[in-house]
């Protein structure tokens, strides 16, 4: 895998990231807000395996950890965003993914980044995370991200098909 | 025959109501009919619109074209001028609290917010080192306290908002002179919480907190008197020493746009002069000059000072605000 293979991504995933700081956090939407950064990572992990989907993942989070105006330890949503990533390339579909298999994998994925990043938030004392401000998080992010997905992971996953279009594999 | 029909339209009710038998016939009638209520519709609107449109046939297109031009242009001048004065109304806000309380301000415009999957109560403004911004100074807007700054970069800053989690601040009530507890963030769309410091303090439902920032020894990030909120119910003890409300907060924290970061400490403080104004009695201007008919007699009252207002300063230092506006 070339550096040249992830920086593509990588770009799409800082776009993604600005977006969602400038404009989704914007939104007065009640509840939460849907999360841009781990739909693309799905995306991609989506079409291009768990490797890949792992890396991107990392990154991401990284990404979101610290892009301002994140205030919290940096390494959490790295680390929720590399297990998602991973586990969404699991179910790697170099075709085309089945629309209810992607609702399926953004809406446990999501759900995944949630539990881990709040666990984690949890262990390191964090005093936003309580059980209640969990469920909030986990029921917004889970439904937004969900049916938004139509409009993010097709798209960026016809896209990263594009960005590879020979496979190393059958 | 009717009390069969009755029966059989009792029948139809129930089963209607307890059950889904009838959906089929239903879809069933759909299908058949609402085609053919379809074309009919079709048939009959453009009649009955020609009717009715055959008195102004000729000028209808002119006029349609030129209200659409017009509706266009309204709008989008509405819509500029709507921001616009959204935007200065916040900045005129700011000014008017930033020079009622002697705050030297730094006016800024929230740019980005933190949240998503992190919990982070933040925002990111487009002001920072360059401007004279530090860490952990008060950052205020029209309504009251927003936050302090956590980070400055060069010409950005990330503010914690005042209704995260891990936010706290030493406020008082607006008719104690002394610290009375803590204010903390309750986290996002969730109201502040109050714990009181002393245990033989009871707050009242309906007071106004402020913060109680020390300009002292300058150790509390906060400058003192920006208004925080009300509190809307106290907690009953359950066994624990002291008070604990929760707290309303007078900034909209999904509102804000225009804030201003205090680089400056007011030297005199004064006690509740940036609470928004409580119900109080119109201050009546009583004329105390006696007119003396025998001037330089010996008995005669020195002519009298104009009677000192309460409440606001009307000669506040000109220099209080230094708003440099996005």
């Amino acid at each position: 895998m070339t550096a040249r293979r992830i920086g593509y991504r990588v770009v799409i995933i800082i776009i993604a990231a600005i977006l969602q700081v400038v404009v989704v956090n914007r939104l007065p939407l009640p509840g939460g807000h849907p999360d841009l950064v781990v739909l693309v990572i799905i995306a991609m992990a989506l079409a291009s395996g768990a490797q890949i989907g792992a890396i991107l993942g990392f990154c991401g989070g990284f990404l979101a950890d610290v892009l301002p105006p994140a205030a919290h330890i940096a390494g959490r949503l790295a680390l929720a965003y590399t297990i998602v990533g991973y586990g969404a390339g699991l179910l790697e579909d170099p075709e085309e993914t089945s629309v209810l298999t992607t609702i399926l994998v953004v809406a446990s994925g999501s759900a995944g980044a949630v539990l881990v990043y709040s666990g984690v938030g949890g262990l390191l004392g964090d005093a936003r995370i309580t059980a209640s401000s969990t469920i909030h998080s986990l029921v917004a992010t889970v439904v937004y991200d969900v049916v938004l997905s139509p409009f993010v992971v097709s798209p960026v996953s016809a896209l990263a098909r594009r960005l590879e279009p020979i496979r190393p594999r059958s | 025959m009717l009390t069969v029909l009755l029966l059989a339209a009792f029948s139809l009710i129930t089963l209607d109501y307890r059950s889904s038998a009838l959906s089929g016939v239903r879809s069933a009638a759909s299908t058949i009919f609402g085609p053919i209520e379809d074309v009919v519709s079709d048939v009959t609107h453009p009649i009955g619109s020609f009717f009715s449109s055959l008195g102004h046939l000729g000028s209808y297109k002119h006029q349609n074209e030129a209200l659409q031009k017009q509706i266009a242009q309204l709008q989008s001048q509405l819509h500029l001028t709507a921001l616009e004065r959204a935007e200065l109304a916040q900045d005129q806000k700011l000014l008017k609290i930033a020079s009622i309380g002697q705050y030297r301000v730094v006016a800024a415009r929230v740019t980005a917010y933190g949240g998503g999957l992190g919990t982070d109560q933040t925002a990111m403004i487009d002001r920072g080192s360059v401007n004279g911004i530090k860490v952990n100074e008060t950052v205020i807007n029209g309504d009251g306290l927003v936050g302090r700054t956590v980070t400055v970069g060069r010409t950005t800053s990330t503010i914690l908002l005042a209704d995260d989690p891990t936010f706290g601040v030493g406020a008082r009530t607006a008719a104690k002179q002394l610290e009375l507890g803590v204010v903390s963030g309750g986290g996002r769309a969730q109201p502040m919480s109050l714990s009181l410091l002393d245990t033989k303090d009871r707050p009242t439902v309906g007071e106004s907190l402020v913060t109680a920032g020390d300009t002292a020894n300058g150790d509390s990030p906060f400058v003192p008197e920006v208004p925080i909120g009300k509190i809307t119910t106290v907690n009953p003890l359950n066994g624990a020493l002291a008070y604990t409300a929760t707290v309303q907060p007078f900034v909209d924290f999904t509102a804000i746009d225009i804030v201003g970061v205090v680089v400056h400490a007011p030297k005199v403080i004064k006690h509740d002069s940036v609470l928004p104004a409580p119900p109080k009695p119109i201050p009546t201007v009583t004329v105390t000059a006696t007119v003396t008919a025998t001037p330089g007699g010996p008995g005669s009252p020195p002519p009298s000072s104009p009677p000192a207002s309460g409440g606001t300063d009307a000669t506040s230092p000109a220099r209080s605000s230094t708003s440099s506006s996005p």
